[in-house]
């Protein structure tokens, strides 16, 4: 009996946790890359996910896949909007203009996006009240039925939404890593935030990647907020749930590296679900946080971070 | 091939340059001595578009204060930075391509890359290996390295020596006059150690306080007139 519920959270916990490492890698490209601290964040998933709401009503002649569909057509949406807040906001913060602020623009920032995370908030609260919504789908109350085989009753239940939305997370991020290890483009974002005078001296358009890595964070947390929302009911002030989680990802990860952000809101995952054996319901984010602590008093430089900063 | 007329550059409330003027022509080793907090590095960054400055500067005619930054590199001109700053988290190999990132590095990437690995062995052997764990004479191999990956024309190095050992600063300038010797590329040069710098160059300006206070052949720029300029006495 145990083990049958053991598997069953853990299970639960990797499909919670790879959509989790998916708001931990789209925080990962704006803070851990480019080091701008960001409070809207969970903001950007919450508009992500009364995006999806919206469009999987558009889509719903679609049948099942339209929530998935809607998820990911929240990506180019996002995309723009965020490439724009950087362009006309957080670009004034950031980049070369930053490097002689004090603290490199940190404080400017923080007020900035805390502004721009009230902002959001409150319009949304204006523009659609305080009701929760969700999409609401026949895969998500619904579960494929795994036998376990060490006897003839006990089975493991794979929700199917979360399932597919998990396998949708791992999809964007493996497409993201190789986009950010592989390409030119990605190669050129890292140089930016390593040293963005020395790459304006290669001849990089540091402020065109600037708001391109902007515009991909505010995507990718737009497309997990699509994802969650088929299991976990939007309201104006969500974000402020997932933000916490996802700052601690990408830091348990280790900053500054993309899988290791993905692997951080994996554990996050886990831990939460497995929590539920041992602890009641509402300690689930104390234990989460417990590992956390436990996890950077044995590698600082998180899961994987490497202390490069060696001259 | 580059001109500087009139330079000026303030931070807040204090001038780093005052009128600097200068000139380097197709070829040539220009050295700029000169005192530490003479406006030597702000000189570079000016001329790399990183401060804001007013004056005149041209490069082959092209105005490039009336040019954003980003546009500068593309022209020809590589800029190796005071205290070099690579790209810590990234591979030797992939500082070396962010280098070759400009119309010209492009275009020339294979032979640009044979050259620096024929000049720095060692960047080959660790070519995989993150930059920030080079030691720091591997680190200014690896800063020259990727400035010559853009196929320049102009080489402007600032402090190549800096926080080096007598031993690889000397392998360091080595470099440095091994590059002037195979040619097609000029070079513009700040040093602390001016006796090095001064040796080699066909000209030399001794900046102080933001100006130019002196300059010629090296054998016009005396002992006696550099400590003057160094050391006021």
């Amino acid at each position: 009996m145990f083990i049958e519920s053991f598997l069953q959270a853990t299970v639960a916990g990797l499909t919670v946790g790879a959509i989790y490492g998916l708001t931990c890698v789209g925080l990962a490209l704006i803070f851990g890359i480019m080091r701008v601290i960001n409070f809207a964040q969970g903001d950007f998933m919450m508009v992500g996910m009364y995006l999806a709401v919206g469009l999987s009503a558009l889509l719903a002649s679609a049948g099942l896949a339209a929530p998935f569909v809607a998820a990911l057509l929240v990506a180019p949406v996002l995309f723009i909007a965020g490439a724009l807040l950087h362009r006309f906001l957080v670009s004034r913060t950031t980049g070369l203009q930053s490097v002689g602020l004090s603290a490199d623009g940190h404080q400017a920032q923080l007020i900035l996006t805390l502004g721009i995370a009230l902002v959001l908030q409150n319009g949304a609260m204006i523009l659609l009240g305080s009701t929760p919504l969700a999409v609401v789908s026949p895969l998500s109350s619904s579960a494929w039925e795994v036998p376990l085989m060490y006897d003839d009753f006990s089975t493991l239940f794979l929700n199917k939404a979360r399932t597919i939305g998990a396998v949708v997370s791992l999809g964007v991020a493996l497409v993201l890593f190789r986009l950010i290890r592989t390409t030119h483009l990605g190669k050129s974002l890292r140089a930016s935030a390593d040293n963005p005078e020395a790459a304006t001296y290669m001849g990089i358009d540091v402020d065109r990647a600037h708001r391109i890595a902007f515009g991909l964070g505010t995507a990718v947390a737009g497309v997990a907020g699509g994802l969650i929302v088929l299991s976990y009911p939007v309201q104006p002030f969500v974000g402020t749930e997932f933000v916490i989680i996802m700052y601690a990802g990408v830091v348990l990860g280790g900053i500054g590296s993309i899988t290791g952000a993905f692997w951080g809101g994996m554990v996050i995952g886990l831990v939460q679900q497995l929590s539920i054996l041992v602890l009641p319901l509402q300690l689930q984010n104390t234990l989460v946080f417990l590992v956390f602590v436990l996890i950077l008093l044995l590698r600082p430089q998180g899961l994987f971070g490497r202390s490069v900063e060696r001259a | 091939m580059l001109k500087v007329e009139n330079l000026e550059v303030r931070y807040g409330g204090s001038q780093a340059l005052r009128g600097t003027s200068l000139e380097v022509r197709a070829g040539e080793l220009v050295a700029v001595v000169g005192p530490n907090g003479a406006g030597k590095t702000t000189l570079f960054k000016a001329i790399s578009g990183t401060v804001p400055a007013t004056g005149r500067v041209t490069f082959e005619g092209a105005d490039l204060l009336a040019m954003p930054a980003k546009r500068r590199a593309h022209l020809g001109i590589a800029h190796v930075p005071e205290g070099r700053k690579i790209f810590p988290s990234m591979s030797v190999l992939e500082n070396l391509e962010m280098g070759g990132s400009t119309d010209a590095g492009r275009a020339g990437r294979v032979r640009a890359f044979e050259r620096i690995f024929a000049m720095f062995p060692i960047l080959a052997e660790r070519r995989a290996q993150l930059a920030g764990t080079l030691s720091g004479g591997q680190q200014q191999m690896l800063a020259i390295g990727r400035a010559l990956a853009s196929c320049p024309r102009l080489l402007m190095l600032d402090e190549p020596s800096m926080g080096l050992s007598p031993v690889m600063a000397d392998t360091i300038f080595d470099a440095v006059r091994e590059i002037r010797r195979e040619g097609g590329v000029t070079i513009l040069l700040v040093e602390q150690r001016v006796t090095d710098a001064l040796e080699d160059c066909d000209r030399g300006y001794v900046l102080e306080g933001g100006r130019v206070v002196m300059s010629g052949p090296p054998s016009e720029l005396s002992p006696e007139k550099l400590r003057r300029a160094y050391l006021g006495m």
